[in-house]
């Protein structure tokens, strides 16, 4: 067995055994103290509903997820060309970076019911909550990465005549990698968070619409069950990004193989 | 294109008229201008370097050595004078040369074969061109079998070999190499000096070489410039006249450290004339 794997399968174990711990405290608490079904249930309840009707919660979360994967992608895809065009002009940097601050400190929960004035309440308002929540993150992170690349990089490139284009694409960016990478685990994160808001506000679909409607009937267990999945996919999400910077920059020094001791 | 010369240069010749002279400093001044004040660094800087010929620019911290390497890199803009490559005048970097910074500065997500032809492929030529060029460079250099690692798997040494095969893969006939071993132990050093001296002795390019390392300026070169500080200028022009190619047991022989045993005076000279200003001029 590889250095690797065993480290791998470790981590898992430790994985493994703080959430067996959470569910022993969880159900000795709820056991101990006598708490009622509504406010906390024991954890085979939650178990239970999840299971009772799969078909539901398949397709709100298959919905959650679509939404927090497709923001993350347009938060992405628009953040790092907001950055190039930041990076390459100050007098875009002043327009674009003025803009984000503005739309930033707006607090999105605060957009969402307007969102779906405009929006309707099917995929889009959610979808541009998610992206919206996102995109800073992205921007201020590739922003700072194209910025800090290493001045004596820029002479070499000026001395063998690189184009512009030849600098973007073969020096800042990938210099610009591992704080991109940095900026899409905060991103993924925070589009999940904004998926589940704009589903807060509007429409039928979705875990955060499940959490909605099950609190409305005191449905104690429902959402926890969908609080629980949530976690999962949020976490899931969360991995394969780190996975994706794993498999990109494998050159990075956070990537490297620890040196043994 | 006709040389218009400030009247100070009128009686010495253009540089088509020797035939000889790659490279020509013709009374370079650079200042550098800030809200607190100006400073000078570089006064009235003049120097030519034959074809084919190997000058070291020796000199303390701060004397401008670096900038006028980014000068003649056509990195900075000059405050006064001109400087000449071939019939060029520098206003842009100069195509035809090649750059070894102080740093190995590799570019950590290419392999090592990657970086040594970043530069063809910033010059816009073609990969498939020079990928065999790449290779026997690199062997040439030690790192046959290296190819593929990335800069993170290489020693110190190792790196800056890759960058100078870098700097020379197009083939350029004029190299720039500030203080490139600068940050190596003193064995890597040695055996890089000696590398250089055996490279260059078989195809003769036209290198200036930026260092504060008097051993290292008289091992490798065929003159050295001495430059002192406040402000940058040169002091000395020495002719090194020690048979090529050297080995490493020169640095044992008499004449050897005649020549550094001079180098250090004049350095020492420059020095002392820093706290009583004026003396030495």
């Amino acid at each position: 067995m590889s250095d690797k794997v065993r480290d791998r399968l470790s981590g898992l174990a430790w994985v493994l055994a703080i959430f067996v711990a959470i569910a022993v405290v969880w159900e000795a608490a709820v056991k101990f103290f006598g708490v009622p079904l509504f406010i906390l249930p024991p954890i085979e309840d939650v178990i239970t509903e999840l299971f009772s009707s799969p078909a539901l919660f398949l397709r709100n979360a298959a919905f959650t997820v679509a939404t927090a994967m497709g923001g993350f992608a347009i938060a992405v895809i628009v953040g790092i060309l907001l950055s190039v065009m930041i990076v390459s002009s100050r007098l875009l940097e002043r327009i674009f970076m003025t803009l984000l601050a503005v739309i930033h400190s707006i607090p999105k929960v605060a957009l969402a019911p307007l969102f779906v004035i405009w929006l309707g309440t099917g995929f889009e308002p959610k979808l541009a909550i998610a992206a919206m929540m996102a995109v800073l993150v992205v921007v201020v992170d590739t922003v700072a990465g194209m910025r800090s690349v290493d001045p004596e990089m820029l002479n070499l490139a000026r001395v063998t005549h690189a184009s512009p284009l030849a600098i973007l694409l073969k020096i800042r960016f990938p210099a610009a990698l591992p704080q991109i990478f940095a900026a899409m685990k905060a991103a993924i994160s925070l589009s999940v968070v904004g998926a589940i808001v704009g589903e807060y506000v509007g429409g039928q679909s979705g875990l955060g619409y499940v959490i909605i409607v099950a609190q409305g009937s005191f449905d104690t267990p429902r959402a926890f069950a969908a609080v629980l999945l949530l976690s999962i996919i949020a976490t899931a999400l969360f991995y394969t990004v780190v996975w994706a910077e794993s498999l990109f920059i494998p050159w990075h020094v956070s990537q490297r193989p620890r040196p043994a001791g | 294109m006709a040389d218009v010369l400030s009247p100070a240069l009128q009686d010495r010749p253009a540089p088509d008229k020797v035939p000889d002279v790659h490279i020509s400093i013709r009374n370079v001044e650079k200042v550098y201008r800030s809200q607190r004040g100006s400073v000078v660094a570089l006064e009235n800087v003049s120097l030519d370097v034959a074809k084919g010929e190997f000058v070291s620019i020796l000199g303390p911290s701060g004397c401008g050595k670096s900038t006028l390497l980014k000068c003649i890199a056509g990195l900075e803009p000059l405050s006064g004078g001109e400087i000449f490559v071939g019939r060029q005048r520098v206003a842009e970097p100069p195509k035809d040369l090649g750059v070894v910074f102080q740093r190995d500065i590799l570019f950590d997500w290419r392999t090592t074969l990657d970086n040594v032809l970043v530069t063809v492929e910033f010059l816009g030529l073609k990969r498939r061109d020079y990928e065999a060029r790449a290779r026997s460079l690199l062997a040439t250099y030690g790192l046959a079998g290296y190819e593929n690692r990335y800069p993170w798997e290489l020693s110190g040494g190792q790196r800056q070999r890759v960058a100078i095969c870098r700097a020379m893969v197009h083939d350029p006939q004029f190299l720039l190499m500030d203080e490139p071993f600068g940050a190596l132990d003193a064995l890597t050093r040695d055996e890089l000096n000696l590398e250089l001296q055996n490279r260059w002795f078989a195809d003769r390019k036209t290198i200036i070489f930026i260092t504060h390392g008097i051993s290292e300026a008289v091992f490798l070169s065929d003159r050295v410039i001495v430059m002192g500080r406040n402000p940058g200028r040169i002091i000395a022009d020495v002719k090194i006249d020690l048979p090529r190619p050297r080995g490493v047991a020169v640095r044992d022989t008499a004449a050897f450290t005649a020549y550094t045993g001079r180098l250090r005076a004049i350095m020492d000279d420059a020095n002392a004339g820093i706290t009583h200003a004026g003396v030495l001029s």
